[in-house]
């Protein structure tokens, strides 16, 4: 099953940056795996939909703040995800939007949306170092997506 | 005193909060905006080396992180006092017009048009883009889509990689265009052209030739007679990249005109106690409180702003669209140039016809000899220690501020992003919007929501200046105070 994993954020905004480093290592722990493509992006919404394309599974990688502890790793479907249909200032649409559309207008998306969303605890200053509760979640996030690649060719995912 | 607090799902697209403050009568007194403020650029700036300030802005933000990199490569051109030769600068000004064709068009169709072209009183539900693709269909929903990524795909060619380009660099570009790759950019210039004049008559078929949408576009509820502000070239006609910064009174008489050298002589920033945002006003005019009219130093940057301050489009399409807009509004000239139009809402149809400028621009660009020349680089002789570059962000004007030690080693860094410049307008909107819905203690609760969000959207602000991560939404709040400052009503939405 072709995958992509998507470490999401942004590398120079503290903890908004933790998927990209998970990302980096997932790749490092992988290597050459011709089903599993791994990739570092730096926005959402619609952008996201030329990265999905083509895929038959999705792994997507982020920062999340829901007022947790931070490092908490949470394992999300897209139904998951809040289904806000608001437009307010993103420049952009939501993730479940964006998917909407593809769908829409037929493009070849993943039939398998993973999330990893890793609780942040400072996404509000510019810095490249994560916080140290969320510098130690990364290794276990690592694992948790590798889990889930196993699973997955285990399942057939089915 | 009960407040509630929202937790929003995701910080990372910021989480606004609007405060509505009513009077004794239990109408709108004052109203006011605030959002999560990013802290700590600066600091993190300073200690680097100045050229690699492109990819660092650039990095500030996932919306629009060519404009950062240009405004922060002319930054360095100054600093090393290497004025880039005449390719190099074209292939900025080609790269980023590519850009305005992908940021204008997302904004048209996710975010601008689902007002107008499903309906500003259709349920939040049904007012995005998969409302919109349902009105104009499915085909321009996949064009939507083509569009942006072709540009991307353009974006990535001529700068070396997608979101974050790394092409810039002091004195000019590491990167010069070769034939094949020239032709294949003029045939996505041409369908970008195609694609403007489509979304341009969607807007004329689906919001002009509907009455009761023509009515909301013209009427008063986002009008305010402000000075305005864009970059223009040397025959006074919008420009993205370069020129001088002009700026226009309320009734259309040039105000000043400057290099963007000299901002910080022409422009401050207004700090209140209860706002962390900064508020830029006219210097010599003064700060007056949140207020229009030609004694208040308020201005405005958007589309709108830039087509209000200019003689007119420099590609002959644009300007036929330009000059329709100021004939439906009846906006009179005066020596040859139309009077602003005040009217907020029109800033949808004036980024249009941005877009249509753009797309041609692109073509202009694509097909002059001088692109494919190899020379793109001016190699710095030496380091001055200060540089300032501008360019027309699609949300405003955008300028960087660098001063550096002898060796080009950051001291002081210093931002006025797109959005800033319109804090004071926006919030002006806000109130006006608030106006319409609250009279008598009474609130329209779902429209206060439906006008707060259209003004907000016709700014196309970014306020996070971040990434936006999952889902990617920005959660609302909006309290409601009496005299007393209670909150006597909170109204969210996600």
């Amino acid at each position: 099953m072709k995958t992509v994993i998507i470490g999401l954020g942004n590398p120079v905004l503290g903890d908004d940056r933790v998927g990209i480093e998970v990302a980096r290592l997932l790749r490092e722990r992988l290597g050459d795996d011709e089903n599993v493509t791994v990739k570092e992006q730096y926005a959402g919404g619609i952008r996201l939909l030329d990265e999905l394309a083509g895929f038959e599974r999705a792994i997507i990688v982020d920062s999340i703040v829901t007022g947790g502890k931070a490092g908490t790793v949470y394992r999300l479907g897209v139904s998951d995800l809040p289904g806000t249909r608001n437009t307010i200032s993103t420049h952009d649409t939501n993730f479940r939007d964006a998917l909407s559309l593809g769908e829409m207008i037929g493009l070849a998306l993943p039939g398998f949306v993973t999330v990893f969303g890793i609780e942040a605890g400072n996404v509000e200053t510019f810095s490249e170092d994560l916080t140290p509760e969320v510098k130690e979640a990364v290794p276990g996030a690592v694992e948790l997506v590798l889990k889930e690649l196993r699973d997955c060719k285990e399942r057939q995912c089915a | 005193m009960k407040r509630i607090t929202i937790d929003p799902i995701t910080r990372l697209e910021g989480h606004g909060k609007i405060e509505i403050f009513l009077n004794d009568e239990g109408d709108v007194a004052n109203a006011y905006f605030q959002v999560p403020e990013l802290r700590g650029f600066e600091q993190f700036c300073v200690g680097r080396q100045a050229e690699d300030m492109p990819l660092i802005t650039s990095r500030i933000c996932g919306v629009c992180p060519e404009a950062h990199l240009l405004a922060s490569a002319k930054a360095i051109d100054d600093i090393f006092d290497a004025e880039p030769p005449s390719a190099a600068k074209k292939i900025r000004e080609l790269l980023y017009s590519a850009f305005f064709v992908t940021d204008h068009t997302t904004h048209f169709y996710a975010l601008g048009g689902p007002d107008f072209i499903v309906g500003p009183d259709a349920p939040p539900s049904e007012r995005n883009i998969l409302g919109v693709i349902r009105k104009v269909g499915l085909e321009a929903g996949k064009e939507v889509i083509n569009c942006r990524s072709r540009n991307h795909h353009v974006i990535k060619m001529l700068g070396g990689r997608g979101i974050h380009p790394v092409a810039a660099l002091p004195g000019g570009w590491s990167k010069s265009v070769s034939e094949t790759e020239r032709k294949e950019i003029e045939e996505i210039a041409r369908k970008n052209i195609d694609f403007a004049l489509f979304s341009l008559k969607a807007f004329d078929d689906i919001v002009l030739k509907n009455p009761t949408y023509l009515e909301l576009v013209t009427s008063d509820i986002y009008l305010h007679k402000t000075y305005y502000m864009g970059t223009v070239d040397e025959k006074n006609r919008v420009n993205f990249y370069d020129g001088m910064i002009r700026v226009v009174g309320p009734e259309g008489k040039e105000f000043i005109k400057y290099h963007p050298r000299d901002y910080a002589t022409h422009i401050a920033e207004r700090v209140e106690p209860w706002t962390y945002l900064k508020f830029p006003y006219l210097k010599k005019i003064g700060w007056k409180g949140l207020t229009d009219g030609p004694d208040s130093g308020v201005y405005c940057a958007t589309p709108l702003s830039r087509l209000n301050v200019s003689d007119g489009m420099a590609t002959p399409r644009a300007q036929e669209h330009f000059e329709k807009m100021y004939e439906t509004f009846g906006c009179k000239k005066i020596k040859g140039r139309y009077q602003p139009l005040h009217h907020r809402l029109a800033t949808h149809w004036a980024r249009l016809i941005e877009l249509l400028y753009a797309a041609e621009r692109m073509l202009e660009l694509s097909i002059d000899p001088e692109i494919t020349s190899p020379d793109v680089r001016k190699i710095p002789e030496r380091i001055k220690g200060e540089g300032i570059g501008s360019v027309e962000a699609p949300r405003g004007t955008l300028t960087h501020h660098y001063v550096t030690d002898e060796r080009g080693v950051l001291r002081k860094v210093n931002l006025i992003v797109g959005t800033t410049n319109n804090h004071a307008p926006i919030a002006m909107s806000i109130k006006r919007a608030a106006e319409k819905m609250i009279t008598k203690g009474t609130v329209i609760t779902e429209g206060l929501l439906n006008r707060i969000e259209m003004a907000f959207r016709l700014y196309d602000p970014c306020f996070s200046c971040a990434t936006h991560s999952l889902p990617g939404g920005m959660p609302l709040t909006v309290n409601i105070r009496n005299r007393g400052g209670e909150i006597i009503k909170t109204l969210s939405r996600y």
